[in-house]
């Protein structure tokens, strides 16, 4: 069986992975690096709780095939976001304002929120609701998610400590 | 050759240039599925609704296929360009606004961020998002093989029920879309059951000029009632001419709903098709900017 070798940076630490180039990321990361904060919901791309961010871009582990992700990538998951000023700022945001209930969404719905904090721009409910459109979740209702995204973004650490 | 029963079993192979692509393709023993953003294939083969192919040949990274070229009248789209990128590109939002409308109901952010242009074009659904712009642009596509490239009008591109005109040593190289000219206007309408994530039930757009008086063009084009995405030439030819009234706008709405022929399926009722592509059409006309 063919296997191929990359090199990527995940949450600022370097892994030299090898497997087989079709394999889902979703899976190197979960079965073989023990990341498993992303988590897999549908396995289909129809629910965002795999999502993780592929050199700054948000994307689904579990429609991307890990010989894809080209060798030197950085790569976020949720496990690095408690570890960035920005991070942190969301986590807390979350649970001061009860936008976690069963959690499983979470992974995904926070990368996201991540990801559209670090683009910068305007962030207010449309736009949240926008950057979140691929991210479902069976529990909150979302808008206590909103509400927590726009007290981060409120809190947003400025330029330059965002990592 | 040996049939792969899971993912890791399929061999890809990563050409660095276009040319390695093309010889690979070129080569029957070394021909393989091409894969892109992967947002259709990853699913239908994970589904198990699409057989695992023996061998892969990953195209998302070749540098002659991404960009998006400014070429006076006509914007060159490469075909590794994602919805991402089209949405957000000022040439395209500028030139092509139906276009860059439609990217922009692809999927959620993920999704855009992955599939391309060239991807949703080969996989060829009745609902894929990014046709009937293209249609009504009377834009081309360009597919190469080892000896040369070929350009196939969007309106002959798409030969039925997901097959295309690209022979399997081919592969969509660009996509060749004029911009739209002065006095023009675009309208990009999708209906599905939830803004995000869905397969479209109906969608479409149009482009056309309007002198002031009468309707001088017309190009309407409508996804998922009909095996591949259609242009309403009859429609088209009846509306040049008609002033933008409320009697034009009735007997449009008409002439539409009479003239598709969509099916039953999961996602929605024939009649229910035919009855929003009249309110479609409707709707692109009383909206008309002017
Ligand atoms: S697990 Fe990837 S989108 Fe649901
Ligand atoms: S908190 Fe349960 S799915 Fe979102």
């Amino acid at each position: 069986m063919q296997t191929i070798k990359r090199s990527w940076t995940i949450n600022g630490t370097h892994y030299e992975v090898e497997t087989a180039p079709l394999r889902r990321l979703l899976d190197v990361l979960r079965e073989d690096l023990r990341l498993t904060g992303t988590k897999e919901g549908c396995g289909e791309g129809e629910c965002g709780a795999c999502t993780v961010m592929v050199d700054g871009e948000p994307v689904l582990a579990c429609l991307l095939a890990a010989g894809q992700v080209p060798d030197g990538a950085q790569l976020t998951t949720v496990e690095g976001l408690e570890h960035t000023p920005g991070g942190r700022v969301l986590q807390e945001a979350y649970a001061e304002l009860g936008a976690a209930q069963c959690g499983f969404c979470i992974p995904g719905m926070i990368v996201s929120s991540y990801a559209l904090l670090q683009r910068g721009g305007t962030v207010d409910a449309a736009a949240i609701r926008e950057a979140h459109a691929g991210n479902i979740c069976r529990c909150t209702g979302y808008k206590k998610i909103v509400a927590a995204i726009e007290l981060a973004a409120e809190r947003w650490p400025t330029a330059g400590t965002g990592k | 050759m040996h049939t792969p029963q899971t993912l890791a079993e399929v061999a890809v192979y990563f050409p660095e240039e276009l040319d390695e692509a093309l010889a690979a393709l070129a080569d029957e023993s070394r021909r393989g599925q091409l894969l892109a953003g992967g947002t259709d294939l990853m699913v239908q083969w994970e589904a198990g609704v699409r057989p695992l192919p023996a061998q892969v040949i990953s195209i998302k990274h070749l540098s002659e296929l991404c960009g998006i070229a400014d070429k006076g009248a006509v914007l060159h789209i490469g075909a590794a360009v994602t919805h991402r990128q089209l949405r957000e590109s000022g040439l395209v939002r500028q030139y092509l606004p139906s276009l860059a409308a439609a990217a922009a109901t692809v999927g959620g952010y993920q999704i855009q961020a992955m599939g391309t242009i060239g991807g949703s074009l080969a996989n060829a659904s009745p609902a894929g998002d990014l046709a009937p712009s293209l249609l009504v642009a009377e834009a081309r596509i360009v597919v190469a093989n080892q000896q040369r490239e070929r350009s196939i009008p969007a309106t002959t591109f798409w030969q039925g029920y997901r097959t295309v005109d690209c022979a399997p040593d081919e592969l969509i190289v660009r996509v060749e879309c004029p911009k739209l000219k002065p006095g023009y206007v675009e309208g990009w309408r999708k209906l599905g059951p939830r803004k995000a994530q869905a397969i479209s039930k109906v969608m479409g757009s149009f482009r056309g000029a309007y002198d002031g008086a009468v309707i001088r063009e017309f190009h309407v084009a409508i996804g998922s009632v009909a095996p591949t995405c259609i242009r309403l030439t009859e429609l088209e030819s009846w509306l040049v001419g008609q002033p933008l009234t409320a009697a034009t706008f009735q007997e449009a709405e008409r002439r539409a709903r009479d003239t598709v022929q969509p099916i039953d399926d999961v996602r929605s009722t024939a009649a229910y098709r035919r009855w929003v592509t009249g309110r479609m059409i409707r709707g692109f006309l009383e909206t008309w900017p002017r």
